[in-house]
């Protein structure tokens, strides 16, 4: 039984034929194995719920790492560890109750809005210190930059109006391509690992390079 | 004794190298300040805000519209002005709304939504259940949203309380073509999934309303018809309160938000005026006294 | 009159927060880790009650409902935790397995349209619109997408009009990248003008807010004069 599980081209083969179920019905109308592949799908939505456990695991043993090395500040780990059993906790006493409302709106939601935006803080000392003209390219990237910068201050617009069809163009013409060649790039790229993935030639996710 | 290489350069090597904790505390006061005491600038309306008004105003009392959260709380910030204002929209044109949640922070927003909302809920008799349903966080990954896609109701049976949903207007929701409009407030949170598994699979029309850092991408999906509009961040949130006549925390913004661009260009420059002026002729010096 | 949930609410959510913007300083301190360890284990701790909660709503719900099926999606999952145990992880290849199958189907099935066939479409066809200004944009969409992919050539030598391409590219894209971060800057500016509206708005917030900018503000120069910031900081 184990041997199902071990041997690769068995594994390989189940992977291949579950990307055919699901990738051939949007492309010819098969009805019995449409309704297969939708059921498919959930499934898989519903395993993908379940790798979160994993990330439950990973903490617990940074925790726990620490606690046994007596590093220092290894009490922050049992501390982080406290905090996500009660959150457990307050989620199965429900999320209409107050503790789990209360987390929500003084822990989490704070800490997630500083985690991004304290990037702004970053993003203008990096302006302030780095940006630098130091070349025809430097100047250039300065120059958009700014026009750009002061289009988006709304208090522009409104008194220098002369700067909206330069700046619109900047943003409708060359974002606009940048964006269409990360998208052509990144498109390529997840299609030839794809292909590798189901021709057997990137097996790591299987677990299979690790035994080799 | 200081050497003279120390104390030359004066006001431009300070330019220069000015200290990084002086930049964040000026971010902090031109941010703070006009938000205690409002200035009242003026704004304009771009072009991209009026054709995302537009395709929300053609929304009535027999659309059904997905109004999607793919966003952590952090994007709420910035982008609950637009939210709102779309989410009035659709309410006083009586056009019925579903939520659903793609991030598990994204569902403390909806209460938020209907709370700031509630006058207009009740001016316009619109009742959760008949007119609006939270599905809650139903799109953890591109499987669910694909499973939403094909089989909605054989993914989504409850509202995020657990009360079911047959007999609502949620009925005629089959597949994602059933969709009168989606309304994607975005930070990334599964955006891709929606425009491959709504978008060009079923031909979904997708609204986004996104993050500053998101504009260049959602602009070209707009250019390549993957979306019918696009509403750029706080300021295209303040730009449609002002086209809807609804001014609110979008344009009390946006003094700040003025500012503080205008500081950033001033320190761009000061900081080249000092580079110019003090870090390459202190370059060039150290070169010719070598 | 203020409840005492929202009240709480404001003022540990500043004081908090004001932990967090406690790194701008520039040295590590403990009311950062903090603020750092309990985003950390809160935020897991969501992530797993809305794991359950989905699983729960979109499998066992159907499961109840009569769709056997999904049955099988909870002993995938069962299976996938076999991953945490070394004598039994084999076990675990067949769920992850299948998952990663339905998601790449998913995602080349249409990433080839969207990602290609839409944009290039949009690129190359209808550049003679009736509008001039949308002319001139898909113009120098057209005229500028092709020096920037070939700019990002790297298997091939440049040489001759590639050469000259990739140089072009070059120049366009520091452009872009100028429009880029200040896009950049705007989307985060915001989401920083956002979060500041919330913690001034209604005001009864401000006065909390500025004393717990104060607070910490004072309570992290005191720990670093004090050579005792390093000491309550995991190493």
């Amino acid at each position: 039984m184990s041997m199902f599980f071990k041997r690769k081209d068995i594994q390989l083969t189940i992977v291949v034929l579950t990307f055919l179920v699901v990738f051939i019905p949007y492309f010819f109308n098969i009805p019995a194995l449409d309704a297969f592949s939708k059921k498919l799908i959930t499934i898989a939505s519903l395993v993908n719920g379940f790798t979160l456990a994993l990330a439950i695991h990973s903490q617990f043993r940074r925790a726990s790492n620490q606690w046994r090395r007596k590093s220092r500040g290894y009490y922050w780990g049992a501390y982080m560890l406290i905090c996500l059993i009660m959150m457990i906790l307050f989620g199965i006493i429900g999320q209409e109750s107050a503790p789990w409302h209360w987390v929500m709106f003084a822990v989490i939601n704070p800490l997630s809005s500083v985690n991004y935006c304290i990037l702004a803080f970053y993003l203008s000392g990096s302006a302030a210190r780095a940006f630098r003209a130091r070349s025809i390219q430097a100047f250039m990237l300065l120059a958009a930059g700014s026009i750009v910068l002061l289009y988006q201050a709304p208090l522009t617009g409104a008194v220098f109006p002369v700067i909206d069809p330069i700046a619109l163009y900047l943003t409708n013409t060359f974002a606009v391509s940048v964006s269409r060649t990360i998208y052509l790039g990144l498109a390529t790229a997840s299609i030839v690992l794809g292909v590798r993935m189901l021709t057997g030639r990137e097996v790591s996710f299987l677990g299979f390079a690790r035994e080799e | 004794m200081v050497s003279e290489s120390e104390t030359e350069g004066g006001i431009l090597r300070f330019l220069a190298t000015i200290d990084i904790r002086i930049v964040y505390f000026l971010l902090f006061v031109v941010v703070v300040g006009p938000l205690l005491y409002p200035i009242g600038m003026p704004i304009s309306v771009s072009p991209d805000t009026v054709e995302f008004h537009d395709v929300i105003a053609e929304m009535g009392p027999d659309d059904i519209v997905l109004l999607h959260l793919g966003t952590e709380f952090s994007g709420w910030n910035e982008l609950s002005a637009g939210s709102t204002a779309s989410m009035r929209m659709l309410i006083e044109q009586g056009a019925k709304v579903a939520i659903i949640s793609a991030h598990p922070e994204a569902i403390s927003i909806s209460p938020l939504l209907y709370n700031s909302l509630s006058d207009v809920m009740d001016a316009n008799d619109y009742k959760y259940m008949e007119d609006t349903i939270d599905l809650g966080y139903m799109h953890p990954n591109e499987a669910a949203v694909a499973s939403t896609a094909s089989d909605f109701h054989g993914t989504v049976r409850t509202d995020y309380l657990g009360a079911s949903i047959e007999g609502t207007f949620l009925d005629d929701i089959n597949t994602a073509e059933d969709w009168s409009l989606i309304i994607d407030i975005q930070t990334g949170v599964q955006s891709a999934a929606m425009l491959n598994h709504y978008r060009v699979s079923y031909g979904a029309p997708i609204a986004k309303h996104c993050i500053g850092v998101s504009v260049p991408g959602a602009k070209a999906d707009l250019d390549a018809e993957l979306l019918v509009g696009v509403l750029p961040s706080l300021r295209g949130g303040a730009e449609l309160e002002t086209l809807i006549g609804a001014k609110g925390p979008g344009v009390a913004a946006m003094d700040a938000f003025s500012i503080a661009h205008y500081m950033l260009l001033i320190f761009v420059v000061l900081g080249n005026i000092g580079y110019f002026g003090y870090q390459r002729s202190a370059s060039r010096r150290t070169t010719v006294g070598r | 009159m203020i409840e005492f949930m929202e009240l709480s609410i404001a003022v540990f959510g500043a004081f908090i927060a004001m932990c967090m913007f406690s790194t701008l300083y520039g040295k590590s301190n403990p009311l950062y880790v903090f603020a750092e360890e309990s985003y950390v284990g809160f935020a897991t701790g969501l992530v797993v009650i809305m794991a359950i909660m989905y699983i729960y709503r979109a499998g066992i719900q159907g499961i109840l409902a009569g769709d056997w099926i999904l049955s099988v999606g909870i002993i995938l999952g069962l299976m996938t935790l076999t991953r945490l145990s070394r004598e039994y992880a084999y076990i675990s290849r067949l769920p992850i397995g299948i998952s990663v199958a339905v998601q790449l189907a998913l995602s080349m099935r249409t990433i080839i349209f969207s990602r290609f066939i839409r944009h290039i479409n949009a690129t190359v066809m209808n550049l003679f619109p009736a509008d001039s200004q949308l002319m001139l944009y898909r113009w120098t969409i057209f005229l500028s997408l092709i020096p920037m992919l070939t700019f990002f050539f790297y298997t091939t030598e440049m040489k001759g009009p590639l050469s000259w391409s990739a140089k072009a590219g070059e120049y366009i894209l520091y452009l872009s990248l100028g429009v880029v971060f200040a896009q950049t800057y705007m989307g985060r500016l915001g989401m920083f003008v956002g979060f500041m509206q919330s913690l001034t708005l209604p005001p009864w917030k401000i006065p909390i807010l500025i004393s717990t900018m104060i607070i910490v503000l004072a309570a992290v120069v005191i720990l670093d004069k004090a050579n005792l910031a390093d000491r309550w900081i995991p190493g």
